[in-house]
């Protein structure tokens, strides 16, 4: 019922469930470090042109990505509420 | 009771926490700025006197976590798990309590006395957030003083909760927090195991760490029982959770925070934009973000050239003027020229470090305080991957337009030691303030201005396939950006002022000796004449592969010392400023390039030694001269023939 896509192909303002992260065991502890692991909730604030970084709010926090980290972090899209 | 009246503290949080704020304010000038020992981190200490301590104050480089990750990581948890601060003061931003509790969470394993100091407490009210935080105090067991470092409120109430800490003997912090069930069984089973083991890390910190497969704390252990028992324990963790060991810990530790956070805080009210927030929108934008970006640097450019051009002429003016009182005292010898060598590197300094350095710095600073280079940074950092690095490149990148060797050394905001080096490669190769010299002097005066910007666009070709050949070459992964955006706020003017001071003052400690030691010895050999020697011996690579005049020999070895000397030394030995006469453009065009590239200048030399040791110093300055004759030559070559 629920697609899963990359974070990456999120487009801002749409809320995404993280269901796992792809990377390898580096990546993935560095991720859950920053709170990043399945079950957050992320929204897309903006992604920077050129395939650049994506800036994303979870916790009421914001955190730039790099967008080859981010192409790690599968989600599934929340409908928004409203 | 302790009744100590000397007092080892550290302050330790996340970026962006409104940390080093605190630290100075606490510190002020008593402050030090220096080297972990064999490390490229920055360690900042400072001391404060407060009812009756003399409290040495520690500042932990910002991190995320207290693992392996980056150097910062090990070295801030080895610190306060082996050199046992007093009390460790832990900034929290209140506007980013979530993601600061999982730190939080790891600093309390620690197992040392901790006060949380909760940052920014003024600015969750206008984002509607309310945080309840004797609440929180129960709930963590720590002492928790609502802070706002900008204004200095809290702060001496944050050290007396640390001193009631101490008073209190409270030598150890009890954690009253607990994972999940399967978990926490484990972290008693090997706490057991661990018992016989000599170490100055406590106990359950290290079974902790054990199952999150850390690789430090396993060659510190370095015993088959408890490894292998250790393996054991993980590989059944992983059979229950279906993910890596490590990956359980840090979503127990999720879970944790976001259960404490359920119990203490509450959104009152929606969030509205704020100015700052648009700003920040605008800034970041696709189009406009770039055209702001743009228009920030040329501006900071301008006014920093500008600026130094008309200080250093005047500072010029003070020097010659001395020049000619020190031979009217000290008359024409050779001991006399020598000592006035050494004196000329000091003004030469002087000369570059407060007209150049000390505007660009501020103006730098500046701009991260308010929260600006993070923008950059982002802006950027899909152009700086193509040349093997992050966004966070940009900044030393930048720095190095001024002057190369503060940008050598802001290379430590770079997480991994590749990257560090990576960048410190990149930055040599930005032409610097002096270089920008010989650029529009040479040929923007005399070849035309659009060759000189040539020469800039062909700069950053370069700096752009070397980056992507060396990105290729060094062994290890590109890391990726991971980078806190700080909302814009007003930029703190002590904050600035004292960060450019104490750069400052670094830089002078690294140059200075360098630049007089190398000058006395240059003049020597100026005065054995045997500058004319050297011209002669370079004459092969000047004369036959550069087409330059014989005398650039002299030129390029006086360079070494200060680029811009190449310059002010042309005239000299060919008795005209108006090189035209003299060279052809070809010529001149060439002996720019050379100029650019062709070694790092001494007192860089001395920056990149410091930073990344003489080997990779050696091998940076010898591509460099091997780069640059080969790349002018060919130039130079296909340019005679273009001009006819």
């Amino acid at each position: 019922m629920e697609k899963e896509l990359l974070l990456t192909d999120l487009e801002p303002n749409q809320k995404g469930e993280i269901v796992s992260v792809l990377g390898g065991a580096m990546a993935t502890k560095r991720l859950a470090d920053l709170g990043l692991s399945s079950g957050t909730k992320i929204k897309i604030i903006k992604k920077a042109p050129f395939s650049g970084p994506i800036k994303i709010e979870f916790y009421e926090s914001r955190l730039v990505l790099g967008r080859g980290l981010a192409s790690k972090i599968l989600v599934k899209i929340i409908q928004n509420e409203e | 009771m302790r009744n100590k009246k000397k007092l080892n503290i550290v302050l330790a949080g996340q970026a962006n926490v409104g940390k080093s704020v605190i630290f100075n304010h606490l510190t002020g000038l008593h402050q030090h700025i220096g080297n972990w020992a064999g490390k490229t981190v920055e360690k900042a200490e400072g001391t404060l006197f407060y009812k009756g301590y003399s409290i040495d104050v520690l500042d932990l480089p910002g991190i995320y976590s207290l693992t392996t990750y980056s150097l910062e990581e090990l070295i801030s948890r080895e610190y306060i798990a082996v050199q046992k601060p007093d009390f460790v003061i832990n900034v929290v931003s209140a506007t980013n309590l979530e993601r600061n509790l999982l730190f939080t969470l790891q600093l309390l394993e620690l197992e040392r006395p901790i006060v949380i100091a909760l940052n920014m407490f003024d600015l969750i009210k206008h984002k509607g957030i309310e945080i309840d935080f004797q609440k929180l105090e129960e709930l963590l067991n720590v002492p928790i003083v609502p802070t706002i470092g900008a204004q200095r409120k809290g702060l001496t109430k944050v050290l007396d909760s640390g001193i009631k800490l101490i008073r209190n003997s409270a030598s150890k912090h009890k954690s009253l927090l607990k994972y999940g069930k399967e978990v926490e069984e484990r972290i008693e089973v090997l706490i057991k195991d661990l018992a016989n083991i000599k170490t100055l890390y406590p106990k359950r910190w290290l079974a902790i760490k054990l199952l999150e497969k850390d690789k430090a704390i396993e060659m510190l252990i370095n015993n088959t029982g408890v490894l292998s028992k250790t393996k054991k324990l993980i590989n059944e963790l992983e059979k229950i959770h279906g993910h890596d060991s490590s990956i359980v810990i840090a979503q127990e530790r999720c879970f944790l925070s976001s259960q404490i956070l359920q119990k203490v805080m509450k959104i009152t009210k929606p969030k509205k934009i704020t100015l700052s927030e648009k700003w920040g929108n605008v800034t970041s934008h696709k189009f406009w973000g770039y055209l702001i970006m743009v228009t920030i640097l040329l501006l900071m450019f301008l006014s920093v050239f500008q600026f130094g051009d008309w200080f250093s002429s005047m500072l010029e003016k003070i020097g010659s003027g001395f020049h000619t009182k020190w031979d009217a005292v000290f008359g024409v010898s050779v001991l006399a020229s020598l000592a006035w060598s050494a004196i000329e590197g000091v003004i030469a300094l002087i000369e570059i470090a407060l007209p150049y350095i000390i505007p660009f710095y501020l103006i730098l600073f500046l701009l991260e305080d308010w929260g600006y280079l993070a923008r950059v940074a982002f802006l950027t950092d899909s152009f700086m991957h193509r040349m093997g690095v992050h966004g966070k490149a940009c900044i030393p990148l930048i720095l190095g337009f001024g002057c190369n060797v503060p940008a050598c050394l802001s290379c430590r905001i770079m997480e991994t030691e590749r990257e560090r080096f990576l960048t410190g490669f990149l930055t040599t190769l930005v032409p610097c303030a002096a270089v920008t010299v010989i650029i529009m002097g040479l040929v923007g005066k005399f070849v035309g201005i659009g060759w000189a910007l040539g020469l800039y666009l062909f700069a950053i070709i370069v700096i752009f396939i070397l980056g992507k050949i060396a990105s290729k070459i060094l062994p290890g992964e590109p890391t990726e950006l991971i980078m806190e955006m700080p909302e814009y706020k007003q930029p703190n003017l002590k904050t600035v002022i004292l960060q450019t001071w104490f750069r400052l003052k670094k830089f002078i400690c690294i140059a200075t000796p360098v630049v007089v030691i190398s000058g006395v010895i240059i003049e020597a050999v100026r005065l054995l004449n045997g500058l004319p020697f050297i011209a002669n011996l370079l004459s092969p690579i000047t004369v036959n592969w550069l087409g330059l005049p014989s005398i650039t020999g002299i030129l390029l070895i006086l360079g070494i010392l200060r680029k811009e000397l190449i310059l002010v030394m042309l005239a000299t030995l060919m008795g005209t400023t108006n090189f035209i006469e003299v060279m052809t453009p070809v010529q001149m065009i060439t002996l720019a390039l050379v100029s650019m590239f062709y070694i790092p200048c001494v007192a860089t030399i001395a920056a990149l030694w410091k930073e990344f040791g003489w080997k990779k110093t050696l091998i940076i300055s010898l591509f460099e001269i091997t780069f640059a004759i080969v790349i002018a030559g060919i130039i130079s070559k296909i340019l005679t023939i273009l001009w006819i």
